[in-house]
């Protein structure tokens, strides 16, 4: 009993038995003395206590079961015994043992990452970017230019971000804790240059810039497709988190699980990718939609889906190398092509203003972005299908 | 000026006020008050950390908590998922883990290759040492415990040959589980509490409680040598294997499991230098473990007996006496089989027609408890036919269910005033503290035989065989029928309880246990000087020979010979002076 003094009910104080009707208690206390003349009383005990006996894995976990009940080392005397232990021996002793019993009792409980834990709601939260961002994109060319344009576009881009927040802090993409702020500071960056990188690259090779209008020319479509493949992001984690807990539990070694597992990830990586060129493809069909493939933009959401998966299930520094690696690359590719301005430095620019007048100024970011996602896919083949990557490690069991 | 600098090591407990035996803990820190405490807490779950902490006195000069429940601080994480920074560190981390796991693996019980049991309890605590040096010099070891690799140890060592085929049979889950529980149970070893300010600048660890919370108490005696002394109030072992069976584990990772803290809790005994049970059953469960008898030290429960005071004194009055009344006090819950009890009273009612039963309870918590006392109300009714029994203690009914507060029983001590005969009647029982308040109060007992009731009542109140509703009903009316018999009863069973479960005995036992320790095992430092520099011959040699050396050497004969070179009253100081 708890009450307010002696040690605060701290004192040993076992959990309830089960309640016993009242109209079992004669039998119970016709079972709980041995008859006279009984040949084997252990072996009424152990009856009564099947389950017990079977599942202990050592005489202790007997021991303790059996004074959960109340048998006390005098109860234990009329089984012939000097104590609960040594009945709680003979008990362990005696029980047939079946080593396929214990194997197939192993593990159904055991907590996979997002087995089962994941909000309600999830999916309704991934389609939010996609939505918010279609609908600034079909806000802004209704509305004049200037200050009014300029709010709708803040507020449009406010919206988005928000609406990011609530789809990766819930649902199978959610982090915990949170990644750094160097690591979002660059993901910003690499959406940042989808958007407007291409045009200001291009500019820059032909020798502008030459007026701030020159800078904002945005390119709506790749970014609105790659906000809308959040949705199917979330999904492919989701399958993915749910069928490595099947094979988790089906799997005896950890070698067998890593042969299983692989598959999922090449699959969950190939289903996204699928998903994202579908979006991109719808994408270029809107209207004002630039005539190019949007590599960059495919590279892009490529890596940002695997360095988010990898994240998902502990693994951060890798992600957050690649995507500062990816990032610095088109800090770079730009600033070299500013600096082949100065004077005698022309060969700097040389590489990048080749390669866009090759190919276009949609290489730099695939290129970078495309390098980043293939390592990181390597990583993710050996890493997520290390079985401690799904097994929950946040809160403790 | 404080006499002992005490670490005071708890898990889930004192000072969360949620915790486990904080009570006790409190009334221990402010009965010890000229020394000083300082408090290092792992907390088990979010929701304590979130109710907060008791007020401390302020000879607790710092409290450290760390979270068992969260592996999300950075610091815990130092040492990164490879055990270290260098490749030397990570094989270090690797040979010891594959250690720990095979003598896991191993079991405790006596195996196929019955190895010699003190090589594998010296082997697990080598592994131990080395984690915790490792974790000590290159950072936190959480990241590195769960990591694959170390799963992938622990496969290695079930699938030896040598494991026991329940350990044999563990598939990946139970690893992943195994190896997640353990590391919670090692989280200790990341935790950054051994340096100078802290465990390691103490004359004392005292753990209040078994396993996880005792870890510390071990490295610190580890690096610094600080003695370990272990209380235990409920078995941390017995109660892991109740826990075990309900969390729904596979069978090969109640096994691990079951075998780590086995080995945890017969190391943590070998190690400290006095292990104080709290009763009688406590002690046969750590007797059981490897704890040595020589340094077990029972040392009951404390309770405030001030508010039983004048009730005991006053004794049976006429009030009392007239009732015929039985009282069970307590929570009503299955464990405390109340259904025995009502059919009990039933026979003594026909015995005795006059007697009364009062059940008085604290509010029931939970469904499962309110439900049993629906069931109680509904046969209480069916045994006892008359005015309605729940109506409180003013009605003639034959039982009366009632709770602490309500109209017929403002306190605890006015109940107890009014009953003649207390009656226990739990199938399951830890420490019976209703029981002990009823020897307060210096009424006669009958209950049953469990749990620690024998080695409380000791004789002075009567004792009946657990679900036996006939020999407690003839107990009671024996009792009910010798008003004589019941005074002597109660007299004797109060002056025992204020003998044994006081709170002041309670603290003088810590108290002279604690300078018991401290002067048997005091921790030996290297004095330092001011430029933190050690200074060399600070402690004469003799310091570190046990015995009586000061004593003797006053005398000519032995300032001619060394104490320690091989008198023979001097050995046999010795080794009174060792024998802790």
């Amino acid at each position: 009993m708890k009450r307010q003094d002696g040690t605060g009910g701290a004192v040993d104080a076992p959990p309830p038995m089960e309640p016993s009707a009242d109209t079992e208690i004669g039998a119970e206390i016709e079972a709980a003395a041995p008859r006279h003349g009984a040949a084997d009383p252990v072996k009424a005990l152990m009856r009564r206590h099947h389950d017990l006996c079977a599942r202990a894995v050592d005489p202790l976990e007997i021991a303790a079961g059996l004074e959960a009940h109340g048998l006390t080392d005098r109860a234990a005397g009329r089984y012939r015994h000097r104590d609960v232990f040594s009945l709680a021996e003979e008990m362990y002793a005696r029980v047939p043992r079946d080593d396929d019993v214990a194997g197939g009792l192993s593990g159904d409980s055991v907590d996979v990452r997002h087995g089962s834990a994941v909000a309600p709601g999830w999916a309704l939260f991934a389609l939010l970017p996609g939505a918010a961002c279609a609908a600034t994109a079909a806000a802004v060319p209704r509305v004049g230019a200037g200050a009014a344009r300029l709010a709708v576009v803040l507020g449009g881009a406010l919206a988005v971000a928000l609406a990011l927040r609530c789809a990766l802090r819930r649902g199978p993409l959610r982090v915990t804790p949170r990644r750094a702020p160097a690591t979002r500071a660059w993901v910003c960056w690499l959406l940042l240059y989808a958007l407007l990188g291409d045009a200001l690259l291009r500019d820059a090779v032909a020798g502008g810039p030459d007026e701030p209008g020159d800078l904002w020319e945005p390119a709506v479509a790749p970014v609105l497709a790659l906000t809308a493949a959040v949705a199917p992001a979330a999904l492919c984690a989701r399958l993915l988190a749910l069928a490595a807990g099947r094979r988790l539990r089906a799997s005896r070694g950890l070698d067998e699980f890593a042969a299983s597992a692989r598959p999922l990830v090449f699959g969950a990586v190939a289903l996204f990718l699928g998903a994202l060129a579908g979006l991109l493809a719808a994408a270029r069909t809107l209207p004002g939609a630039p005539g190019a493939w949007p590599a960059g933009a495919g590279a892009l959401g490529a890596l940002l889906f695997l360095a988010r998966l990898l994240a998902v299930h502990g693994f951060r520094r890798a992600p957050a190398l690649l995507l500062a690696a990816a990032g610095a690359c088109e800090v770079t590719a730009l600033a070299l092509v500013f600096a082949g301005r100065l004077p005698g430095c022309d060969v700097l620019a040389a590489p990048v203003t080749a390669a866009v007048d090759s190919w276009g100024p949609g290489v730099v970011p695939a290129a970078a972005c495309g390098a980043a996602a293939l390592v990181l896919l390597i990583h993710a083949a050996r890493t997520l299908t290390l079985a401690s990557a799904h097994a929950r490690t946040g809160a403790a069991p | 000026m404080a006499l002992v600098r005490v670490a005071l090591l708890t898990e889930g407990g004192y000072p969360y006020l949620t915790g486990e035996a904080r009570l006790w803990c409190d009334r221990l820190v402010r009965g010890l008050e000229q020394h000083e405490f300082d408090v290092y807490a792992l907390s088990r779950s979010e929701r304590q950390e979130a109710r907060g902490r008791v007020g401390l006195p302020p000879n607790v000069t710092g409290v450290r908590t760390a979270p068992l429940w969260t592996t999300d601080d950075r610091t815990l994480h130092g040492a990164g998922p490879r055990g270290g920074r260098g490749r030397g560190a990570r094989r270090r981390f690797l040979a010891c883990l594959a250690e720990l796991a095979e003598v896991v693996c191993r079991g405790t019980g006596p195996g196929p290759d019955s190895s010699d049991p003190d090589d594998m309890a010296d082997r697990f605590r080598n592994a131990l040492h080395g984690l915790a040096e490792l974790a000590r010099a290159e950072g936190g070891l959480v990241g590195a415990l769960r990591s694959e690799a170390a799963v992938r140890t622990l496969e290695r060592a079930c699938r030896a040959p040598g494991a026991p085929a329940a350990v044999r049979a563990a598939r990946v889950p139970d690893l992943l589980a195994a190896a997640g529980l353990m590391e919670r149970a090692l989280r200790p070893l990341s935790l950054d509490w051994y340096g100078d300010g802290a465990l390691g600048s103490a004359d004392l660890c005292h753990a209040t409680a078994g396993g996880p919370a005792a870890l510390p108490g071990l490295l610190a005696q580890h690096f610094a040598g600080v003695p370990l002394l272990v209380t235990e109030y409920g078995v941390r072992l017995r109660a892991h294997y109740l826990a075990a069976g309900e969390a729904g584990l596979g069978a090969p990772a109640r096994a691990l499991l079951a075998s780590f803290h086995g080995r945890l809790a017969a190391e943590v005994y070998r190690e400290a230098a006095l292990i104080t049970p709290g009763n009688t059953h406590v002690r046969r469960w750590q007797e059981r473990c490897g704890a040595e008898r020589a340094k077990l030290r029972t040392v009951h429960p404390g309770m405030a007996a001030d508010r039983f005071a004048e009730i005991g004194e006053r004794g049976y009055d006429g009030r009392a006496d007239a009732s015929g009344t039985l009282l069970w006090v307590g929570r009503v819950e299955p464990a405390k089989d109340l259904v025995s009890l009502l059919h009990a009273f039933a026979e003594v009612r026909a015995a005795e027609p006059g007697a009364r039963l009062r059940i008085v309870g604290t509010a029931a918590e939970g469904r499962e408890a309110e439900e049993y006392l629906t069931r109680c109300r509904a046969l209480a009714a069916r045994l006892f036919p008359g005015p309605d029994p729940a109506d409180g203690a003013h009605d003639d009914g034959a039982v009366s269910f009632e709770e602490i507060g309500g109209p017929g029983v403002p306190d605890l001590a006015d109940a107890y005033a009014a009953g003649a005969v207390v009656v226990l009647s739990s199938v399951v029982e830890g420490f019976p503290i209703s029981l002990v308040e009823a020897m307060f109060c210096g009424r006669a007992t009958v209950s049953t035989d469990v749990g620690a009731v024998v080695e409380v009542i000791g004789g002075t109140g009567l004792v009946v065989p657990p679900r036996d509703p006939g020999a407690l009903a003839e107990a009671c009316v024996a009792l009910l029928r010798d008003p004589a018999r019941r005074e002597r009863l109660g007299a004797a069973a109060r002056a025992r309880a204020l003998e044994l479960f006081t709170v002041e005995q309670n603290v003088a036992a810590f108290r002279g246990i604690y300078l018991e320790i401290v002067s048997h095992c005091p921790v030996r430092r290297d004095a330092l000087d001011e430029a933190g520099e050690p200074v060399p011959f600070a402690h004469p040699a003799e310091a570190h020979v046990p015995g009586r050396w000061a004593a003797s050497a006053s005398t000519a004969e032995a300032a001619a010979t060394p104490s320690w070179a091989g008198r023979e009253t001097d050995g046999r100081d010795r080794l009174k002076g060792a024998a802790v």
